[in-house]
């Protein structure tokens, strides 16, 4: 292992690999990743995969209009799968309905497109659903997927081809802190010294941040998911049941892949639940009776890492020299990660990001209590 | 044999030539190995193919088979309809 280096990134996620990427675009090369299983191994291969910019802040909104840019930017450049196949809300109360005209406003006066469809509409969207018990929905065309696997695994490619090093099975223990000022990561396999250091190990995090006297409000929120057998394309939009807070997407390999809201606590191993397997099925094949006949391959756990504001927590830590982090996205880590690395790469080099509210997402804001508003959770 | 013509994982039709790439490429550990080609992600769950790749990762790299094996055990062990989930409606 190297004994030093410009930058280490500690995380292989794709956030990590995507502030790396920025940086190596910015011409930067002396840099280490440090991972601790195997790139990916955390939130980013066990996401839903879904992008879009029809958020309730205005933070969570100018960030994520300019990462669907980049989404697809990306896509195109390095060759991996992104679609902007939409999300579809199913509503099924006239309560529902009245929210999401609010949330429409918000989006719209933001200049995301989102738009309440009738259930005609969703039909349309969506062949075979059964509408029944639905009032309406809302549309956002300019949201998507992405392949999390190949955009991450591509990506990490170009950086290590451009001389970033990697060091997987790699545990980062301590970041050694002097004057105020980062020194360096004693690891598992050795000391790095290192001008500058980015945290971006999900709720790892925590723990790192400790080490150097940094208070970062994180907890760990299991989720659950399953995928099926593939099928060819059925439907593209990432659908959402509001009732249930459940969602539903067809990925790019043609598995369906099922969220189902199960109650869960903070900071708990997650392990596997058959109510979670009876809330999936139920929620969804009655929108797909079909469904019922299809194959589970797979049921596998995961976690949100929360903030109190469910806003990710980006950018220096103001009181020590070197010290970035980039993490807490609250469920939303994979779609953010284009516009994360680039502000985080900003942030290194120019000391400053190209969207001036990024500055609100900064762990002093928990400090000065200036928390992100959102005019309401929102998926 | 020709590479191009061995089916290795049968469920995503991945062939030898693919792994052979794929290691060339620096796809060098099993997980980002499965992962970057979806060997393991069909119905048979990388029972069939997961002890070959890993035994021809471990020829290409020169590690240890037992370093490189993971065998995966998420549920259900078989693929199983949704429909065995489904309560049953009172009434």
């Amino acid at each position: 292992m190297v004994g030093k280096a410009d930058i280490v990134i500690i995380g292989a996620g794709i956030i990590g690999v995507s502030t790396a990427y920025n940086l190596v675009e910015k011409g930067i090369r002396n840099i280490v990743i440090i991972e601790k299983n195997y790139p990916g191994s955390g939130g980013s291969f066990r996401c839903a995969t879904g992008i879009r910019a029809s958020f309730t802040s205005e933070e969570h909104v100018l960030l994520m209009k300019e990462s669907v840019k980049l989404w697809k930017e990306l896509s195109e450049k390095h060759g991996f799968f992104y679609l902007r196949g939409g999300y579809v809300w199913l509503l099924s109360t006239e309560e529902q309905l009245e929210l999401f005209k609010k949330f429409v406003e918000f989006h719209n006066s933001l200049g995301v497109p989102t738009r309440i469809i009738s259930v005609e509409e969703i039909e349309k969207l969506v062949p075979t659903i059964n509408t029944s018990g639905l009032v309406g929905g809302v549309y956002d065309p300019l949201a998507g997927k992405a392949d999390c696997f190949k955009s991450l695994l591509l990506l990490l490619k170009y950086v290590r081809d451009k001389g970033v090093q990697v060091y997987t099975g790699t545990l980062a223990r301590k970041i050694v802190v002097e004057n105020s000022r980062v020194q360096g990561v004693e690891t598992d396999k050795g000391f790095i010294e290192a001008k500058k250091i980015v945290v971006a190990a999900g709720y790892g995090s925590r723990d790192l941040l400790k080490t150097a006297g940094v208070d970062a409000p994180l907890n760990n929120l299991p989720k659950h998911a399953l995928v099926t057998e593939k099928f060819n394309e059925r439907f593209k939009p990432l659908l959402v049941d509001w009732s249930s807070t459940s969602y539903m997407v067809q990925t790019s390999s043609g598995t369906f892949l099922i969220g189902a809201e199960i109650e869960e606590e903070y900071n708990v191993k997650p392990v596997n639940r058959i109510e979670f397997l009876y809330k999936a099925a139920q929620v969804w094949v009655k929108y797909f009776p079909w469904l019922a006949e299809i194959n589970v391959l797979r049921y596998w756990t995961g976690y949100y890492v929360m903030t109190p504001d469910h806003h990710p927590i980006l950018g220096p830590i103001d009181d020590i020299d070197g010290l970035y982090v980039a993490t807490g996205f609250s469920g939303h880590g994979f779609m953010m990660a284009p516009i994360v690395g680039k502000l985080m790469a900003e942030w290194i080099i120019e000391e400053k990001p190209s969207i001036p509210i990024a500055e609100n997402l900064k762990l002093k804001r928990f400090r000065e209590g200036k928390m992100i508003k959102e005019i309401a959770v929102f998926g | 044999m020709d590479p191009k013509k061995v089916i290795v994982c049968r469920c995503e039709d991945v062939t030898l030539e693919d792994i052979y790439k794929a290691i060339e490429e620096g796809y060098t550990d099993l997980e980002s190995l499965k992962r970057y080609l979806r060997i393991g992600m069909g119905p048979c769950q990388g029972a069939h193919c997961i002890p070959i790749v890993a035994r021809i990762l471990a020829s290409k790299t020169g590690k240890k088979f037992d370093e490189i094996y993971i065998p995966g055990n998420r549920p259900p062990l078989n693929p199983i309809p949704l429909k065995y989930f489904l309560k049953k409606q009172q009434g």
